[in-house]
């Protein structure tokens, strides 16, 4: 897709989209509901118009002004988020309906190959609310792939499991997916969905603009502005300005990567909770902190506390560490940043 | 196999030789890979980064040169793209023994080439061919 725009009245929900999903990759759009993810794939699908730009597929442009496939020539997969399946309709008879082109025998086998794919081929005679949601999802999948499409679309696909179920059919649709070696391309809200799923991982932001584009890891660990670094969730947040070429913090001077930033100016470090890392000893540098609350997740722990002396005492911070926190053991502890969880931007961003 | 169809042209002259030698050698690496050639493929990786690297330096001159207000952005841009590149060399060095490193490599090159490159050009596309149209277009660098 090259030079996507798009606006409904004086809406712009797409700004100057440009965007490849080479075979046997995923490529995952996040974004909160309402920036225009969906009509992207709407427009890749044909079921939106297009109002500028274009979309190729393989060789062939399948959109670019007044030209425009129809959807069913487009040789594309698409799953939505509530599956859509037709009700009426068996599990196998919903397979083969995509699969129009092709005489009854063919199409029967091939909806049964697909169905054995995602592990559905023994509930091939039953109806869609006789399954589960994981179940339907599954058949959605096969649904989506058996015409054998260049492009698969995937529309918050596992919105609507529940936390188990999710993350077991993410990764069977994962897997379904780079065994069929087809180009996907998914919109997802959930940056934790888009960092598992995602060979690349495209940022979209207000006025659906692309804020950042590349792999997971550059997405965690070089969000390139605070709208992306805020994506996975709270972070602490420290002003002051720069001195010798660093922002100085009860944590010790908290180093700036970006080489243009001038002394004197305002900047902001944003810390993840999962950057900050307590200890017993003050060997490692940090600031004497006072404990408020811990809170138990499960496999983690949220613990909020404060920064007993220094430029920043008194102020609160939280963080994030594997396994409880002991209330019963502490005494005086210590909180150091870990350098890669600090993100400087300019204050006014 | 990359192609640049025509809606990847930046109808620029210059960048599109440029973009074409490098997919080029891309593809030469792909099929290296194919191929189980390895060592092929290890030798080609760092000729894909020096061209990369002319490239860049070409069309930050001829943005510099035509006056393209976001030359700046561009640069940074290009700049932030050296980590990439480094890891490119670095999967290079282990692909005669892992075909996972090789996987890997296929899949950053072809990003690399269509989102980090073409894609990103196409902010300048519009206005670089109005700009060289009018006949003010250089591309001694």
């Amino acid at each position: 897709m090259v030079g996507i725009h798009h606006a409904y009245g004086t809406t712009k929900v797409l700004n100057n989209i440009s965007l490849t999903v080479p075979a046997g990759e995923l490529v995952c759009l996040l974004g909160p509901s309402g920036c225009g993810k969906t009509t992207l794939l709407r427009i890749a699908a044909g079921l939106e118009q297009l109002q500028a730009g274009s979309v190729t597929i393989d060789e062939t442009v399948i959109a670019e002004g007044a030209a425009q496939l129809p959807p069913e020539e487009r040789r594309i997969g698409f799953m939505f988020q509530d599956y859509a399946l037709f009700p009426h309709l068996s599990v196998l008879d919903n397979v083969i309906f995509g699969l129009f082109r092709q005489d009854r025998r063919t199409a029967r086998a091939r909806a049964m190959e697909m169905l054995d794919q995602v592990g559905m081929v023994q509930h091939a005679e039953k109806y869609p609310h006789m399954l589960s949601g994981g179940q339907q999802q599954r058949v959605a999948l096969a649904r989506a792939l058996a015409p054998e499409p260049r492009l698969v679309l995937l529309d918050e696909p596992f919105s609507d499991l529940d936390t188990n179920m999710r993350a077991r059919i993410r990764q069977q649709t994962l897997t379904v997916l780079k065994q069929n070696n087809v180009a996907t391309l998914m919109v997802t809200h959930d940056p934790k969905e888009a960092m598992f799923m995602a060979d690349r991982i495209k940022v979209l932001g207000d006025q659906g603009r692309i804020l950042q584009s590349g792999r997971p890891a550059d997405i965690y660990y070089k969000p390139t502005d605070e709208y992306v670094a805020r994506l996975f969730g709270p972070m602490n947040m420290i002003d002051g300005v720069v001195e010798q070429g660093g922002l100085k913090s009860s944590f010790g001077t908290l180093a700036l990567e970006d080489p243009t930033v001038v002394e004197g100016a305002a900047v902001r470090v944003l810390i993840r909770p999962e950057g900050i890392i307590l200890s017993k000893g003050d060997d490692d540098g940090g600031a004497p902190v006072e404990i408020l609350s811990a809170h138990l997740l499960g496999d983690s722990s949220i613990v909020r506390f404060k920064v007993r002396s220094g430029i920043n005492s008194g102020s609160e911070f939280h963080l994030r560490m594997p396994g409880a926190f002991d209330l019963t053991e502490i005494g005086q502890i210590w909180a150091r940043v870990d350098p890669r969880h600090a993100f400087q931007y300019p204050q006014n961003q | 196999m990359v192609e640049i169809t025509r809606s990847f042209e930046i109808e620029v002259e210059m960048i599109d030789n440029d973009h074409r030698r490098l997919v080029e050698i891309i593809n030469e690496i792909t099929q290296a890979i194919d191929d189980d050639r390895p060592e092929e493929c290890a030798r080609l990786v760092p000729d894909f980064v020096t061209f990369s690297k002319q490239h860049f330096a070409r069309e930050e001159a001829l943005l510099e040169k035509n006056g393209y207000p976001q030359v700046d952005k561009h640069r940074k841009h290009h700049a932030s793209l050296d980590d990439k590149m480094k890891t490119m060399e670095a999967l290079a060095l282990n692909v005669v023994d892992s075909p996972a490193a090789r996987d890997a490599l296929r899949k950053e090159l072809v990003f690399f080439m269509m989102d980090d490159v073409i894609n990103e050009d196409m902010d300048f596309k519009s206005f670089l061919v109005q700009a060289t149209s009018k006949g003010n277009e250089t591309t001694d660098g």
